[in-house]
């Protein structure tokens, strides 16, 4: 059941496991260095950076500082799931943000969010899938290096589809839809102007608080909320309310 | 997602680099230092709290927003974040054909697989 939820992501990470593993060995990096990197940080986004920061032979400094901008994000992602982990143990907080990254976070959420049942040690289980899959595809990109070469073109996009799957999967009515459309004007408004990922931090702020407050005034203003328009339902098609993977589960 | 790399050279050995194994072990020390602070503190500082319901309720709409900002990155802004607009016309079609199939079908695996041969082909024709 938990294999089953994270195959999706664990096959999706190899050929971008595999970009990343020819990425860093390009950049200089023995199979040993990328297999540890992609265990410590587990981030596609940080590694892809490591590895263009190397070729331009940046300070290890500048590397670091830029990368910690690049992860602050997290700070939202983990401030966001900690309600579903409440009355964990010390460890097993400190073994969950360790494996945290975008891709698990939002298989997470959305099992979270839609089924009572998934539990905070199913959640872990999933992470560790993907941080295997990633690390193996690491190091297997690592070491076949330059024999191969790649289009990164789409490879890049791969991680963009599984967001807009996340995105897709997670609108339910038109509140979301309007706070989507809302943070992808203000994402790119705040990405140029800042000209770095702090950019991604200030627009979902924004546009999440946008949400918060909306819905806010709309349950000061209503008794029930689904009345209001801005919570009327979005509908998928009637054969589709469940996951493929859910239908699979239940026969 | 990240756009920066697309201006690498993928060859190996078209890259020198004064660094050694030392030196590349203590950049993923502090990378790793780096990664972890903003993973464990605020998760640490929430689980082992009361929450507020405003900051839940105001929480509920981070997954949304991070993920759509995160896709515009990819497809809307460059390396260089500049705005590409309609520059990556192959990931906007893509995109759509990656909502269609999410849409239709709401699976992962399909979506994306769908997403990956639609990036391909529209990159070949065009």
């Amino acid at each position: 059941m938990v294999l089953k939820t994270s195959m999706p992501l664990c096959l999706s990470y190899i050929p971008i496991g595999l970009a990343c593993g020819i990425l860093l060995h390009a950049a200089g990096f023995n199979f040993i260095m990328t297999l540890l990197v992609s265990i410590v940080v587990f981030s596609g986004g940080a590694q892809f950076l490591i590895a263009s920061m190397l070729t331009i032979n940046a300070p290890i400094l500048s590397i670091v500082v830029t990368l910690f901008f690049l992860e602050l994000r997290y700070a939202l992602l983990g401030s966001s799931m900690s309600r579903y982990l409440k009355g964990e143990s010390q460890r097993f907080i400190w073994l969950f943000s360790v494996s945290l990254n975008d891709e698990n976070y939002a298989i997470n959420y959305l099992k979270f969010a839609t089924d009572k049942n998934w539990q905070p040690r199913q959640a872990l289980m999933v992470e560790h899938y993907s941080l295997l899959s990633w690390s193996l595809a690491n190091l297997v990109g690592s070491l076949i290096g330059s024999a191969l070469t790649i289009d990164l073109e789409i490879v890049d996009f791969a991680l963009t589809a599984l967001f807009l799957y996340m995105i897709v999967m997670q609108i339910r009515n038109r509140l979301t839809f309007l706070i989507s459309a809302l943070s992808l004007v203000l994402s790119v408004f705040f990405l140029v102007l800042t000209k770095s990922t702090i950019g991604l931090i200030i627009s979902t702020l924004l546009a999440s608080f946008v949400g918060f407050m909306l819905e806010a005034h709309v349950r000061k203003h209503y008794k029930h909320i689904s009345q209001h328009w801005l919570f009327g339902k979005i509908k998928g098609p009637a054969l589709t309310r469940k996951t493929v993977e859910d239908k699979d589960n239940d026969s | 997602m990240e756009t920066v790399w697309t201006n690498l050279p993928v060859l190996a050995g078209t890259v020198v680099n004064k660094m050694d194994s030392m030196d590349h072990l203590l950049l993923i020390l502090l990378a790793a230092i780096a990664a972890f602070i903003p993973r464990y503190i605020p998760m640490l500082f929430f689980s082992t709290r009361e929450i507020p319901d405003w900051f839940n309720e105001w929480m509920k709409y981070v997954p949304v927003s991070l993920f759509t900002a995160l896709v515009a990155k990819g497809i809307f802004v460059s390396s260089s974040y500049g705005f590409s607009g309609l520059g990556h016309v192959n990931y906007i079609i893509a995109g759509l054909v990656v909502i269609v199939v999410t849409y239709m079908t709401r699976s992962m695996a399909l979506s994306v697989i769908a997403g990956l041969a639609a990036v391909f082909v529209v990159t070949i024709f065009l």
